[in-house]
């Protein structure tokens, strides 16, 4: 199963697996606050530098044992069927985050929260970035 | 499932005819991935001409020796 994936897919499954685990734990520490507050967190750098660290983290030992395990496909450039997987997925995720900002502006109109537009267009960053690798995943096995 | 792209080949019969060359060793011969080959024989993936060329070559073809188009996926 492994030995057929090539190295941009095993990168896509191990990366979104490092930021759904690190978006599941910024979507819990978030909700917390908001039980706690009874009304969306203000922004928090704390936070932001903690979910920054575990996903840097993550992404530095998923990629480490990757190259580890294949150190000729790690070091090779994207090919012309990867490159335009990655422009696609790229793209669709966009629309993703397009899609959740904007989301999170209509609310802001309707209720005037600057605390939830913001953890709204955070969650849409989080979340595009997840959506990319599945996208990839799915255009890498699909085909392009 | 993608819709196939309307050019089909028959790169895998030719890998055969040259003493069963693996997918690897013609993914390093055009310069891509082992994958990519086996989406292109799959028919997953349309090749950039310039690919299509070096495979050709690496069979001593040409390009419409090596790839068709297929009629029943092709618009025109």
């Amino acid at each position: 199963m492994l030995r057929d994936m090539s190295f941009l897919e095993k990168t896509a499954w191990t990366m979104s697996a490092v930021l759904i685990a690190t978006g599941a734990f910024w979507a819990w520490e978030v909700a917390g606050n908001w039980t706690a507050l009874g009304k969306a967190p203000p922004p928090s750098f704390k936070l932001a530098i903690v979910y920054v660290g575990f996903v840097v983290l993550g992404a530095i030992i998923t990629q480490a044992a990757l190259a580890i395990a294949s150190p000729k496909e790690a070091n090779a450039s994207a090919d012309e069927r990867e490159r335009r997987v990655l422009d696609k997925a790229g793209n669709w995720s966009g629309y993703v985050l397009g899609f959740g900002a904007a989301a999170g502006i209509l609310h802001y109109y309707a209720q005037r929260d600057g605390d939830q537009l913001f953890q709204i267009v955070t969650a849409s960053f989080i979340v595009s970035q997840i959506a990319e690798y599945l996208f990839q995943i799915v255009l890498l096995r699909r085909g392009v | 499932m993608a819709k196939p792209p309307p050019i089909t080949n028959r790169i895998r019969d030719l890998r055969e005819e040259h003493d069963s060359m693996s997918q690897a060793a013609l993914a390093d011969a055009i310069g891509v991935t082992r994958q990519t080959v086996i989406a292109i024989e799959q028919g997953k993936y349309s090749p950039s001409l310039e690919s299509a060329f070096r495979i050709a070559r690496v069979f001593g073809l040409g390009v419409e020796d090596v790839f068709y188009w297929d009629a029943r996926t092709g618009r025109r």
